[in-house]
Order: structure tokens, then sequence, then C-alpha cells
């Protein structure tokens, strides 16, 4: 009997297929992430007029990426750790980063339509527009502020092993991203809170964004911010794959 | 004439989670077309086993050659000569059947056109089961679908963890059947069982493993035969006959396990 190596492309495409299906089949919960900042945004047409239009679609999009990254990803992970999926394809002439590196795309796919999705309800409910330049950079914020919590939540599913428990962890640490993030940033917890809402995770990755689509305010701050969201992302990421098992028995 | 290449060669096998070693210097080969069973109580290590020639666990000495190829040195190679059914396989939820073997078909490399997916879907009498999920079938039918998966690209060795725990008699009847086919066709079978039944029924040889090591290597009728006059075997008679079951009983305690 012949052994045949299949190429990876392939075997990429074959499980980037089947993981694109799995997420069309799941379009409730996927939509529900997308529309979240959406319904946000539409609601928050006053501050738009108060604050400005890159402050209310950074926050949209951020709020959208800590959705995806923290109850989107690392649910499906633990879930399928959890039923054995992954063993079944790591039996397979499989390399396991090809598994992930499917998942990951299909994220990546989600960031860039939950990006478009704001940008359209802002342009066509607030009447929000960036320059040409502005879309671009924010679509590469918006990536890189992503690869943060999709670390985030793989350093979730490396540290804890249950999907239940994976599932009420980021739903805590989601709001309590979304709340002290946004109430840090307004001042209202303090200024040190403030200080701390400004450098975490949801600040560096909310300040990136909303300097991209007004590229001619990127300053030095923003490019600090730009490289502690990438330090966060690859501390995260770091951590969550050295601490990640394939199988939970 | 050129003697024919052992399917695998498990030499020195030791396998550790932490400090407890698993598997305790296993070793055996498997010749061409025999179905081999690998027996044992709950936790003697006989999944740990399956998964090392998987290649889910790293052994922490000895090797595994699948087909000529080191399970360490060319584990895409060895795996491609592998087709596996899980104790808990698991499929995508969502994945209906049809979409299930194209993914498998597309991450072993073979072709699945629309009249192959429904030759592959015949020969385990499921034409229907197409555009069924995989959780909609009944364990038996699970089992086929798996089977079906696991031998899609023709591989060398099939593994078989427990697959008939949890199935009626007729589907066992009906897997064992399937066994036998794919024995004709050429593919060596390595099979976990708690069923001494089947055991005899459809291995060629038999390994007994407790404590992580092998007990005995032999066929089920020489297990029988040898082991007829020992004290413990005949203990754990109860039929007045020897069986196989006895001959396990006797070979690896009445203590329960966990």
């Amino acid at each position: 009997m012949e052994v045949h190596i299949p190429k990876t492309s392939a075997v990429f495409a074959a499980l980037l297929h089947a993981d694109l299906t799995t997420q069309w089949r799941n379009r409730r919960s996927f939509v529900l992430v997308l529309m979240v900042p959406v319904i946000i945004l539409i609601s928050w047409k006053g501050v738009v007029d108060k604050l400005g239009g890159a402050f209310a679609l950074s926050s949209c999009i951020t709020i959208g990426l800590v959705a995806i990254g923290l109850m989107g990803y690392s649910n499906s992970i633990a879930r399928d750790r959890d039923k054995g999926i992954f063993q079944r394809l790591r039996v397979a002439p499989v390399p396991s980063w090809s598994i992930m590196a499917s998942r990951l795309t299909v994220q990546l796919m989600m960031i860039l339509l939950l990006t478009i999705l704001v940008f359209l309800a802002g342009f066509y409910i607030d009447h929000i527009s960036l320059s040409t330049s502005g879309y671009f950079i924010t679509f590469f914020t918006a990536i890189v502020g992503g690869a943060v919590y999709l670390g985030l939540g793989q350093l979730i599913v490396g540290l804890i092993q249950n999907p239940e428990t994976v599932n009420s962890t980021s739903r805590l640490i989601y709001f309590l991203f979304i709340m002290v993030g946004m109430f840090g940033e307004f001042g209202i917890l303090g200024e040190q809170v403030k200080l701390m809402s400004m450098w975490s995770p949801y600040g560096t990755v909310k300040h990136i964004i909303a300097a991209g689509m007004e590229p001619e305010k990127w300053d030095r701050q923003t490019t600090i911010a730009l490289l502690a969201t990438i330090g966060y992302a690859a501390v995260f990421s770091f951590l969550g794959i050295k601490k990640f098992k394939w199988n939970n028995k | 004439m050129q003697p024919q290449l052992n399917v695998l060669e498990v030499t020195g096998l030791n396998v550790y989670y932490g400090s407890f070693q698993a598997v305790k210097n296993i070793s055996f080969t498997l010749r061409p077309g025999e179905i081999f069973g690998l027996l044992g109580p709950n936790g003697a290590g006989k999944t740990s086993t399956l998964s090392a020639i998987e290649g889910l666990l790293t052994p922490r000495s000895g090797t595994i050659v699948v087909a000529g190829f080191n399970m360490q040195e060319k584990p895409r190679h060895a795996r491609a000569a592998l087709g596996v059914q899980l104790q808990f396989t698991s499929f995508q939820p969502e994945l209906k059947v049809g979409e299930i073997i194209q993914l498998y078909a597309g991450i072993y490399g073979v072709a699945m056109p629309p009249d192959k997916l429904a030759g592959v879907l015949q020969s385990i009498k499921l034409e229907e089961a197409a555009e069924k999920k995989f959780g909609q079938l009944s364990g038996g039918q699970q089992q086929r679908v798996s089977l079906a998966i696991a031998t899609l690209h023709n591989p060398s060795l099939v593994l078989l963890d427990e697959p008939t725990s949890g199935l009626d008699p007729q589907s066992r009847r009906q897997l064992w059947e399937r066994m036998e086919i794919l024995r004709e066709k050429g593919h060596t079978i390595i099979l976990t069982t708690h069923s001494m039944e089947e055991a005899e029924s459809v291995c060629d040889r038999i390994a007994i493993i407790d404590h992580g090591a092998i007990v005995v290597i032999d066929t089920p009728s020489s297990l029988i035969e040898t082991h007829r006059d020992n004290p413990a075997v005949i203990r754990a008679s109860r039929r007045g006959r020897i069986t196989l079951e006895d001959v396990f009983i006797g070979l690896t305690g009445e203590t329960i396990r966990s």
C-alpha cells in the first residue's frame, strides 16, 4: 500500500472549508457578536457629535474585537478540544499548526467583517467618513488589536481545560474589559484607573484603532501604544500556545 | 523471495505521565493482513500504547515504525500510513456526514467527487446519510462512518480503539465483518477491546497487557491451550471449560481496576 503525503496547502484548504462551514452554521452567535458593536454605534448617535467619529468607531470596533477573541474563538476551541475533534485531526497527516491557522483565518475574516460593518453603520447612520488611508490603516490596526484578544482567548484555553469554565471566565473578562476600559477611560473610576485603562489591552487597542482612522494625528504615544499592543499579543499568544493542551483527558 | 515488511514495529516503548509509568518496555510487531488484539483491564496501558503509535503522545523511549516510517522521525509519513478510529470519535457537530467525509478526504489527499462519495456511503449502507449531521446517526451508524473515514486513504495499518463498545449485537457482527473485509484487502488491524468474545472471534493474535507491560502474546487458541492448567485460570473458570476470558482473568487477576 502506497503512502501518500497530501500537500499542506490542500490540507489547509480542506480545514478552512470545514471551519468556514462550521462558522456559517453557527451564524446566529456570530451575528450577535457582530451586531453588538453596530447597535452600540447606532445608540451613540449623540456621542459622535460630542466625542468625534474616531472615538465612537474605535470603541465599537474594540468591543467587537474583545467579543470575537474572548467569546467566539476561546469557546469554540474549548468545545472542540473537549469533544476530541482536535485529537481526531491530529492522528491524520496534518501539521498541528495548520489546525490552528485555519481557525485563526476564520477569526481574521470575522475581524475584517466586523470592521466593514462598523464602517458601514458609521457612514450611513452617523455620517462618519474617513480618508482612504484612514480606512486601510484601521484594517491593519484592527487586525493587530484582534491578535491581542485572540491571544488572550488562547491563554484562557491554555490555562483552563473545562469548556464551561472557559465560557464563564471569558464572559467575565469580556465585561471587565468593557466596563473598566470604558468607565476608566472617562475618568469615572479615578485618575489611577484612567492611566491603567489607557495602557491596558483595551486602552492600547482602542488608541491605535482611533489613531489609524486619523493618520495625521498619529504621534509618538500612538507608536508606543502600537508596540504595547504587539507586546500584549506576543505575550498572550506565547503563553497561550505554551500552556495549550490538545486534549483535556 | 524477500520477507514481507512488518506493518508495525514497536520496540522498547516506555510512556510516562509525569512520574507515573503507563507503558513499560513494550515490544511487538504486526505482520501484513493480521488482526491483532490488545487486551487489558482498565488503566492497563492499552490506550497509552495506541496513543503513542498514533503519535498523540511522545514516548520517553523506544521506537515506533509504521510501514517503514519512524513515528518520531517522519510523523506525517507514519500517520499517512495509519487509519484511526478513536475511542471517542467526534467530528464538528455542525458538519453533515458528506462534508465530514470530504474534509478527511481532503486531509488525506484523496479525491472525493460526488459519485465517489455516494459509493463510500453506499459501502456502509448509509446512502441517505450524506445530508445528516453526525450526531443524528445511531451509535452503529457513527461507527460505520468513523471506520469508513479511517480507511478512506487505504492505510496499511488500521487502529481501532474499542470500536464495538456500546453497540448492539447486530452492529457488532457487522463491524466484525467489515474488519474481515479490510483484512482480505490487505490491511493490518490493531484493536483494543474488553470483549473476549470479540477478541476470540476476530483476532489472529492477542497481547494481554497489564500494569503497562505485555503479559503474553499468542493466538487465542494457543493462549487457552497453554494456560489450561494454570491454577489461577482454573479458578477463574465458571463454565467447566476454559475460555479466553478465564485466561485473561487468570493472568491479570480478579481485582477490579479503576
